[in-house]
């Protein structure tokens, strides 16, 4: 441990640690642009300058590597002309179109210069003009006037994805960022590059004039897109009085969270969420009745499930309940289902259906599609696909969550099976044509907008909460299998605690030493 | 009794306001009509709406948006003025432009004025001065609450 003194506070740090990591330690925040902890520093954008006691000029902290005994002052009328002068430098040749720029309100630009207060400008020349609008991947524009050449996104793709696909190019004022031959940034992170951008130079077309930053709520999500559970902030508007629909999910972006996902997310998850929520949703439920959808309330779409379900355990046939879940459920939603329909119905036809395995890669995505295939594994699910013989076999109401038994066997196949299943009910986020073959469709939530947890391929129980609800009339499974094992009156005791995601997660820890561990 | 004459008085009270009122209109007016400038005018009872009161330069009256020389509407879409909107009565969903000098310009501007409170903050907020309230329309009646929804159509004429 080395000790050195920071604006004269005393830390102590191991060798090797630079001043900035060490000032961080003491709890001072020094600006900068260029440093990003997963990267070595670079010291491009000169702006972490520090005084060191008995160094003739300022020094970068990102870079300078402690001594014992040093003497750092981060706060000083020199530290704070040199900071100025180039803030000002970096204005000088910036566009200020921060009034469509996407990265304004959270643009660090933007925070330091009203930081170190620069209003006016002694720059009075034209600005140079440069490509406002160049497509540099599937989904990343750049604005060359906007850069301010800190290469974090060059060394994003060097030193992370080590995919190289853009390069700095030309010297001095000429300085631009660019693509090597035309060939797109395509990585599968490239995503990334809009978040490590400090300034709106790389801005993304999905989010591009959608909305302002500052209008966003952030809930504290994972990502249901893949085994590996990446943190994830959800941002979404809480929506205006008297607009409908203007309650929903703008963008993913990554939560660090060194021991899973670091601060990166891929493409898939990124993306894949607000894809999700505008194509194909079910927004309400509804039953197919003589080949007609009828939309109904929730009231009474579960008073129908209810009182089929109710007819069967008043003749005693409880056992005939198949239930096909999904590990895109929850670990509480998961063990809502084996409680209520193993314990308490005595059915043997519990089964997982989850979608085909993908593809990975040697980085965060993991093959398996579904975000709780672990946790369904120690709740006792058997992950292989179930036979469609045994599940339909004698089943008088069969209840399905997702609709992904749909991947596993033929339409023809599926519609044999089913055909002599007297209540088919499909409890899903989303439509895909399986509907069809159901009588009814109650409308789920997605899991960014309900509260529960995953268990992560390493076995690492990760809770979160909900954000928006853009489609007011969904309800999450967790919230229809309450409210089913209430209107059947199964041990009111026991069920009218687990309402909630908290109580339920308890009780879970409680039954299951696995996530008793995990708590 | 006693209360029916505290009515009493206050009526009284009243009826010397009003004549108060009428005395000093009268006595300006009188003078004005001998061409003797006072400094106050006097009050004049407008004979709406038939006749329209002159508004103030700086009244804020319904809004509109500013175009450019070549009539695209000024606004760009930033959201200053949603965003500093006290009664959340302006909705914005920005477009993109071809021109990338521009880039982006609103699809759809909406004022709810049923909603609108007539504060003005739009217009001090607007880094573009696209939105002005000052085209002296105040009568703003309407028979439904639609009718006083405003898009793009009606705010830039």
């Amino acid at each position: 441990m080395i000790k050195l003194f920071i604006d004269g506070a005393a830390v102590e740090v191991p060798e090797g640690t630079t001043v900035f990591k060490a000032a961080e330690q003491a709890g001072i925040a020094l600006p900068h642009f260029c440093f990003h902890p997963a990267f070595a520093p670079e010291g491009t954008c000169r702006l972490c300058l520090v005084q060191i006691e008995g160094s003739p000029k300022l020094e970068l902290s990102c870079s300078t590597v402690i001594r014992e005994g040093m003497k750092v002052v981060t706060q000083s009328p020199a530290v704070g002309e040199a900071r100025r002068g180039v803030l000002e430098f970096l204005l000088a040749e910036h566009p200020l179109d921060c009034p469509i720029c996407d990265k304004a309100g959270e643009c660090k630009l933007q925070d330091y210069s009203r930081d170190y207060g620069l209003t006016e400008s002694a720059f009075r020349e034209f600005k140079e003009k440069r490509d406002k609008k160049v497509a540099i991947g599937e989904k990343l524009l750049l604005d060359r006037e906007r850069c301010i050449q800190c290469t974090r996104c060059v060394r994003f793709l060097a030193e992370v994805t080590k995919t190289h696909e853009l390069g700095v190019f030309e010297r001095g004022v000429r300085t631009e960022i660019g693509i090597l031959d035309g060939v797109p940034v395509q990585n599968g992170y490239s995503g990334n590059l809009v978040d490590l951008c400090p300034v709106g130079a790389i801005t993304d077309t999905d989010f591009r004039f959608k909305t302002r930053p500052w209008f966003l709520s952030r809930a504290e999500s994972v990502c249901p897109h893949c085994g590996r559970g990446c943190n994830i902030y959800v941002d979404y508007h809480p929506g205006l009085p008297r607009v409908p629909g203007s309650a929903k999910v703008f963008r993913i972006r990554p939560r660090t969270n060194e021991a899973v996902n670091g601060p990166w997310i891929c493409d898939v998850g990124r993306y894949g969420y607000v894809r999700a929520q505008n194509a194909g949703r079910s927004d309400r439920p509804f039953w197919n009745k003589d080949g007609a959808k009828t939309e109904l309330g929730w009231d009474t779409a579960m008073a129908i499930l209810g009182d089929k379900l109710r007819a069967l355990v008043d003749a005693g046939r409880a056992d005939r309940v198949a239930v096909a879940a999904t590990s895109w459920l929850t670990n509480e939603e998961l063990f809502l289902v084996k409680k209520i329909f193993r314990d308490d119905f005595g059915s043997g036809r519990i089964v997982l259906c989850d979608p085909r395995p993908g593809e990975g890669d040697d980085f965060l995505r993991r093959p398996d599609r579904t975000p709780n295939a672990r946790g369904a594994r120690e709740l006792g699910f058997d992950p292989a696909p179930p036979a469609l013989e045994a599940l339909a076999r004698g089943t008088e109401v069969l209840i399905l969550f997702g609709p992904h038994i749909a991947e596993h066997f033929r339409p023809a196949e599926l519609r044999a099976a089913l055909d002599g299943i007297a209540v088919k009910v499909l409890v899903t986020p989303h439509l895909t044509g399986l509907e069809g073959l159901m009588d009814g469709v109650l409308a789920s939530a997605t899991p960014a907008e309900k509260d529960g947890s995953f268990t992560n391929f390493e076995g690492r129980v990760q809770p979160f909460a909900a954000a928006a609800r853009p489609c007011p009339d969904v309800r999450s499974e967790l919230e229809i299998l309450a409210a089913l094992a209430g209107s059947l009156g199964l041990r009111p005791d026991y069920y009218g605690r687990l309402t909630t995601a908290a109580a339920v997660r308890r009780e879970l820890a409680k039954e299951i030493p696995f996530f008793g561990a995990r708590a | 009794m006693l209360k029916a004459i505290g009515y009493f008085w206050e009526l009284l009270k009243g009826g010397w306001i009003t004549t108060r009122h009428f005395m000093t209109n009268m006595f300006h007016h009188t003078l004005r009509l001998f061409h003797i400038k006072t400094k106050r005018p006097g009050a004049v009872t407008y004979q709406y709406p038939e006749v329209k009161k002159p508004l103030a330069a700086r009244h804020r009256s319904l809004h509109r948006l500013m175009t450019r020389e070549d009539g695209k509407p000024r606004c760009v879409a930033c959201m200053l003025c949603a965003t500093v909107c006290p009664s959340e009565c302006i909705v914005i969903e920005a477009a993109e432009d071809a021109d990338p000098e521009i880039q982006k310009v609103p699809k759809s501007f909406t004022i709810d004025l049923n909603r609108c409170c007539f504060c003005g903050f739009c217009v001090e907020a607007c880094p573009e001065d696209a939105i002005r309230m000052d085209t002296g329309v105040i009568d703003l009646a309407r028979r439904s609450h639609d009718d006083l929804i405003f898009g793009l159509d009606k705010l830039l004429k």
